[in-house]
């Protein structure tokens, strides 16, 4: 059974345009996507429906068979969601109260949270930063705090929004050991770039949107050769395999 | 924005930073009480004094937050001007400006001292208390209350001072990119307001948006968990000593 599925999922601004346009996507637990597609092709509005912060003009979501309206809070701690600009995502004014907000939010006791906060620091690495201000970090530094505020809720998926952009060499390496960790830890991950010479070696599947329609679902080797032809940059230089295209050497 | 270090917490281990959040807040209030009862000159002196103690217990940087209190200096000098030109009396031999009275000028400091004082017990609670604690805090004191959401309000508070700084930074970096590209050439004072207040108001809200949904997206509640707070024997010492002072400024 899919872990998320998409079902005609259609969305639709109150200015007539149309973002996304009934997209059929079924996602399998410890999968790992790529999906790509050029700026405005939709990508960010369909992540925002699997976390179920926009409400569908057509169609629905499911997690786990379930549609994420029965209970949005219980889609929100399975569907972690990494937003592309992580200053955008801090409500704490320390490491540690950032990374407490969600567990918070589920109303746990506070013994718990305090663990759940530990380990989350701890797998992203961040513990020796835990009383430093979140926007002081580096680049790669505050990725990875977005992503330890949504590994301490414990979410089975974890979606990234671009979260390469404005990174580094050494930011984007550490961020990419980082995502790669966590599906080693048997998370699925929903990756949203368009940059696939930085990835796409890792992923098992790669999804294109363009125009806000899925026009490619399938292996990496069998659709990255047609990824020009929607906006998104060929990664693969002559003599080049898609076993090449990471940043991880 | 990380260059802003007032109103914000600062990590350390002292006694303040590690001092029980509500015994803390209440002796914020005792101290702002106090400010705003001063009348004699070695109440205030009493009052700066606690306020140096507690700076050097907290180890907060000086300079750093003294860099950030210009413009605390600049309301100051402006509190005491108005004072010394509005307050009608004797005028001061030593100083002979037309309209400054000598009343005036020592009703402007008393004023401005109250206004220091207040601002320098705010940094050094800001400056020890992490804002989670503060907005803990405000939530126990609202709880009792019925038909008051104190959830509500406390992450309204919480989130206020967060967002303070990165406001004041993105304000700064707004008027440095507007500088690049030569506003100070326009020399009509409304449309330099107009090309300052406009953006950022749309900044604020765009950023207010920002946040909601960062905050939906792990999935916020107000049935949140609840702080367990511990108070020591140092924690009362501290806080009898600000009500000490409290008592003795309003009945000396």
């Amino acid at each position: 059974m899919p872990i998320l599925e998409t079902q005609n999922l259609t969305h639709v601004f109150p200015d007539g345009t149309v973002a996304i346009d009934n997209i059929n996507l079924k996602i399998y637990p410890g999968e790992f996507v790529v999906m790509a597609g050029a700026n405005g092709s939709g990508k960010t509005v369909l992540a925002r429906h699997f976390n179920g912060l926009l409400k569908p003009t057509k169609g629905q979501v499911l997690i786990d068979g379930q549609p994420i309206t029965k209970n949005i809070l219980e889609a929100r701690k399975k569907v972690g969601l990494v937003f592309q600009d992580p200053d955008r995502q801090f409500v704490g004014q320390t490491v540690t109260e950032e990374v407490a907000f969600g567990p918070e939010n589920l109303n746990l006791p506070p013994a718990q949270v305090e663990a759940m906060v530990k380990t989350a620091l701890e797998v992203v690495g961040l513990n020796r930063f835990s009383q430093q201000n979140p926007y002081v970090l580096s680049g790669g530094l505050k990725r990875k705090l977005a992503i330890a505020g949504v590994l301490a809720m414990q979410p089975k998926i974890i979606v990234l929004d671009e979260p390469f952009t404005g990174l580094d060499y050494p930011g984007v390496v550490q961020v990419l050991q980082q995502i790669l960790r966590l599906h080693e830890m048997g998370h699925t991950i929903i990756l949203i770039t368009h940059e696939l010479e930085k990835t796409l070696a890792h992923a098992g599947r790669l999804v294109i949107i363009n125009q806000g329609k899925l026009v490619e679902d399938g292996q990496p080797e069998a659709v990255v050769y047609r990824a020009e032809q929607y906006g998104i940059r060929m990664p693969l230089r002559k003599g080049e395999e898609v076993k090449d295209l990471t940043w991880l050497k | 924005m990380a260059e802003i270090t007032f109103f914000q917490y600062i990590y350390g281990d002292t006694i303040l930073h590690r001092m029980d959040g509500r015994l803390k807040l209440a002796c914020m209030l005792l101290l702002s009480l106090a400010a705003s009862f001063a009348t004699a000159l070695h109440h205030y002196l009493l009052a700066f004094g606690l306020l140096i103690f507690a700076l050097r217990l907290a180890k907060l940087p000086w300079t750093a937050l003294l860099k950030d209190l210009r413009f605390f200096g600049l309301i100051i000098l402006l509190v005491i001007s108005i004072n010394a030109w509005t307050i009608p009396g004797d005028p001061i031999p030593t100083l002979p400006l037309p309209g400054l009275s000598r009343q005036g000028v020592v009703a402007g400091l008393r004023f401005a001292g109250r206004l220091a004082i207040i601002v320098l017990v705010c940094a050094v609670v800001t400056g020890t208390t992490p804002l989670r604690t503060f907005g803990q805090v405000i939530e126990w004191v609202l709880r009792p209350i019925p038909f008051v959401p104190a959830a509500r309000i406390a992450t309204m508070v919480t989130l206020t001072f967060a967002l303070i700084p990165v406001l004041l930074g993105q304000f700064a970096e707004m008027m440095a990119a507007q500088k690049a590209r030569g506003i100070e050439l326009r020399k009509n004072p409304v449309r330099r307001l107009y090309y300052a207040v406009f953006p950022f108001l749309e900044q604020m809200l765009r950023r207010t948006d920002q946040i909601v949904e960062a905050m939906e997206a792990r999935g916020y509640s107000e049935v949140r968990t609840r702080a367990v707070f511990k108070s020591t024997k140092r924690d009362w010492l501290i806080f009898l000593l600000c009500l000490s002072v409290f008592l003795y400024v309003c009945c000396s």
